[in-house]
């Protein structure tokens, strides 16, 4: 299966774990234990052999079931924990033997006791705030009664020596009532109700009870000052108290029934001063007999809660693994005959010891007569992809991944991601002392690492510490490319050596006009610092740049080529190695690889020669003589033969690979006159070979097409993929210019003021502008171009991307995918 | 000249970087070989940016022109 002729030693990462599909018979006494040891070592992918069942029909449903029956009971504990606030302590180490079963009935236990509860505080609650309702009403009713006592008392001093009857509402009716000695006539028998009713209805209450009783009952509010909790609703509401007198059966009924209709709470009040202070006495004290029930009532469930939250995680996590580990013994396919399990899964082939260790051990431990059954199997499918990474080259590898997941065994273009990317990313960045400060946050999370690893962090937080090595080696690098651009916040410094340029006389007179001249040796590191400020500054970086843009574009280009060639060597596949490698790589060294050859020469030789006139007119006009644009001997001839050698390599490319192909497939199949039987999935036959393709198809018309889609693409590809690496000639213009702009017209015009207010209001612009702009935006614009390039650029030349990942079943996978 | 001398100390500074790399991490020889690849490709890079920036001063085609009051 594994068709490769590498003649260079194996490195990690560069090609996925060879892997293969095994299966391993299991007998059904030892097949939860086995399977929860293979979690463990979380290195196989089962296939789901009873794929046409639906849910309910798989064998072990029913312990789903009672698993989902136990999340939910720890689902709601863990509701009730947060409510009362109580935190989950951290998973203990100890590993406890719980069965299954012991745990259902255990949180069963504890689920009743918890209702339980739950239902007496509730009613106790409701008691107590009654209680404290009915005090309130004492209290006041109370008041109201006293107060008007004492003015009957007064009045009744009054009326003997005053006939004026004076308008006080209450002391008519309170002296027919409480007077009954002194005027025995008019005994009009009134019955009084008194009640808490919501502060913000008392005037509907007020208005309603007027109307319906046209005016013939009296009301006294008087409000709470603070809010009582409701009995029924439980919430805090701002009452009054009301004391409604009224005479006669039918109008008691209608003010009952409105103080219904309006949540009014009534409580008998006793008209008997004595009786009043009794029942307020009694009142009292069962309020505090209530409140140090209710007291211990919470006391009780918060220690139920702490001495589940202790166990919580451990249990929570059992709960899960369970129901995995039934999920996936659910995919097994049974054979009712033989007693026992069949699996199929993929697996790395260097776990195939650890594999059979484990088997065995669940044989021992499940006390078993028989033991597992592996074998390898042979198959025509195509394995799923599987790195091994460690939390460094994990970022990356994921980075490429993004982009399609590598082909099995297909050249991974992550090792060589791991440096280029942060090195495309700082030639767009390049300024050392944002490096600097990139560089010391992103060390600040690396130390953090132990802590934020285990936390649960927000979303943008998490991408950020996730990529904490990346960001890492692009502020490295960026600090690099800073001191070969010479920026540090957009400032130059002669670090290395004076400059190399100085002006041609004494008076530096002609420095504005003409510009200085060179007359030291080059500035030894990066770009010269008189640059920085200049007229002509512009023209030249622009120059410099763009054509490291070149130089670099065509380099990473060849790399992908290469890898491709190295993909053609392993797969033993001759047809790309000279029908496709060879001819890209003469195409685009002929064309674009000769450019960069006559940018190094012009550099070299310090030659006028205009690049953009010699390569035009060298598809023109190639046979034109070149006159001053000639860079070395010959160069009309070298032309010539390139131009040449390019256009042969288009046809080169496209025609003979469907013809060879078309060949191949003949030869193949020529000796086949009958393809093997299409074998129906007995699993548990060892030597049933898996074939997913019975009888290969060849449409000569597709692979044409393919080919000549693949050819254009690169054709033009190699055009605009060279200009596309301009990017990082136009970002790292941005960059610098934003720098500029910050520091000459935020931080030194706050300079020129010599004042310290400005000075400071300058600083503050100057760290925000840097901060948001500089160090956030252009950071994720920098990433994001550098990623663009790698993943069209770089990867068309060379990489697939169309595997499938390596998804193993695995309980330390788990906990990610539940939360 | 500077050129050379310059070449020499990348190329030194990146077998000293593999050396070191094959001190502290030695993890087995596909390990090593994936470390050396990161090395070298990490000397290639910084070496590559400096030559051209470099190159591209060593025969200027226009000089600076200093902005007025400077």
């Amino acid at each position: 299966m594994a068709e490769h002729g590498g003649c260079f030693p194996p490195m990690d990462l560069f090609r996925s774990e060879p892997m293969h599909l095994v299966q391993v018979i299991i007998p059904i006494e030892s097949a939860r234990l086995t399977v929860s040891y293979l979690g463990d070592i979380g290195l196989i992918q089962f296939k789901d052999l009873n794929s046409e069942k639906s849910p309910f029909q798989r064998t072990y449903a029913g312990q789903i079931k009672r698993c989902a029956e136990l999340a939910r009971k720890l689902r709601f504990f863990k509701d009730q924990m947060s409510k009362a606030d109580i935190k989950l302590s951290a998973k203990s180490e100890a590993k406890a033997e719980f069965n299954l079963d012991d745990l259902e009935v255990k949180l069963g236990d504890l689920e009743a006791e918890l209702t339980e509860i739950n239902g007496n505080n509730e009613k106790l609650q409701r008691s107590y705030n009654e209680l404290v309702e009915y005090k309130l009403v004492l209290q006041k009713a109370g008041e109201f009664f006293k107060v008007a006592q004492s003015r009957a008392a007064a009045q009744q001093a009054e009326v003997s020596s005053e006939q004026a009857a004076e308008e006080s509402l209450e002391t008519p009716l309170l002296k027919d009532q409480e007077s009954t000695t002194v005027d025995q006539g008019k005994q009009v028998k009134l019955g009084f109700l008194t009640g808490l009713v919501p502060k913000g209805r008392s005037m509907a209450f007020e208005r309603i009870l007027f109307r319906a009783t046209r005016g013939n009952v009296f009301l006294r509010q008087s409000s709470v000052d603070e809010a009582v909790i409701d009995p029924s609703s439980g919430e805090k509401v701002e009452k009054n108290v009301f004391v409604v007198f009224f005479s006669g059966e039918r109008a008691k009924s209608k003010i009952l029934k409105i103080c219904e209709a309006f949540g009014a709470n009534r409580y008998p009040f006793a008209e008997d001063l004595s009786k009043q202070a009794q029942m307020i006495i009694e009142v009292s004290r069962r309020i505090s007999e209530l409140k140090t029930t209710i007291d211990a009532g919470l006391l009780h469930r918060a220690n139920l809660l702490e001495t589940i939250g202790q166990q919580y995680e451990q249990w929570s996590d059992l709960v899960r693994k369970e129901k995995s580990i039934y999920h996936t013994l659910n995919m097994l396919s049974i054979d009712v005959t033989k007693k026992c399990l069949v699996a199929e899964g993929w697996s790395p082939v260097f776990a195939t010891q650890q594999i059979q260790d484990a088997l065995k051990l669940a044989t021992i431990d499940s006390k078993s007569q028989v033991g597992a059954i592996f074998q390898v199997l042979h198959t025509k499918e195509l394995p799923p992809t599987y790195f091994r990474t460690n939390k460094f080259t994990e970022s990356f590898q994921t980075i490429v991944d993004a982009y399609g997941v590598a082909k099995y065994q297909e050249a991974n273009p992550g090792v060589y991601t791991v440096v280029t990317f942060p090195f495309l990313f700082a030639v767009m960045f390049g300024d050392w002392g944002h490096g600097i400060c990139i560089l010391l946050a992103c060390l600040f999370l690396i130390f953090k690492e132990k802590k934020y690893s285990s936390q649960k962090l927000g979303d943008i937080m998490e991408m950020t510490f996730g990529g904490r090595y990346v960001i890492l080696l692009m502020a490295l690098f960026s600090i690099y490319t800073g001191l070969i651009y010479n920026e540090f916040f957009s400032v130059p410094f002669e670090l290395f050596s004076p400059s190399a340029y100085a002006c041609r006389d004494d008076a530096c007179s002609e420095a504005t006009t003409i510009g200085l001249i060179k007359t030291r040796d080059t500035y030894p590191f990066g770009v010269d610092p008189a640059w920085h400020g200049s007229r002509s500054e512009l023209p030249f970086l622009n120059s410099l740049k763009m054509k490291m843009s070149i130089l670099i574009g065509v380099a990473q280009m060849n790399l992908g080529i290469i890898l491709s060639f190295f993909n053609a060597l392993y797969f033993r596949n001759p047809v790309n190695v000279w029908f496709q490698f060879i001819p890209q790589m003469i195409f685009l060294n002929g064309l674009f690889g000769y450019l960069s050859l006559l940018i190094i020469v012009k550099w070299c030789t310090g030659s006028k020669a205009d690049l953009y006139h010699v390569m035009i007119y060298m598809f023109l006009s190639p046979t034109d003589d070149l006159g001053e644009n000639q860079l070395f001997a010959n160069q009309k001839t070298v032309q010539l033969v390139l131009l040449l050698l390019s256009l042969i390599a288009v046809p080169w490319m496209l025609l003979p690979k469907p013809f060879i192909l078309k060949a191949q497939h003949n030869s193949r199949h020529q000796g086949q006159s009958y393809t093997p039987l299409e074998g129906t999935e007995e699993s548990l036959q060892v030597e049933t070979a898996h074939d997913s393709h019975g009888h290969e198809e060849f449409e000569f018309s597709e692979v044409f097409v393919h080919q000549l889609i693949h050819t254009i693409e690169f054709v033009l590809g190699a055009v605009s993929n060279t200009a596309s690496y301009l990017r990082l000639w136009a970002l790292s213009l941005a960059h610098s210019e934003l720098s500029t702009v910050f520091y000459e017209k935020v931080l030194l015009l706050a300079w020129g003021y010599n004042n310290v207010i400005i000075l400071i209001i300058g600083g503050i612009v100057f760290i925000f502008a840097t901060v948001g702009v500089l160090l956030v935006m252009e950071t994720l614009s920098a990433f994001l171009h550098a990623l663009r390039l790698h993943w069209v650029e770089f990867q068309n030349k060379f990489y697939e991307g169309d595997g499938y990942k390596f998804a193993p079943f695995s309980f330390a996978l788990l906990g990610d995918e539940d939360e | 000249m500077g050129f050379l001398y310059t070449t020499l100390m990348f190329a030194a500074i990146g077998i000293i970087a593999s050396l070191c790399a094959r001190i502290c991490c030695n993890k087995g020889p596909s390990a090593n070989l994936f470390h050396l690849t990161l090395v070298i490709t990490a000397t290639v890079c910084c070496w590559l940016m400096w030559a051209i920036v470099y190159l591209a001063q060593m025969n200027p085609l226009i000089v600076p022109i200093l902005s007025e009051g400077e």
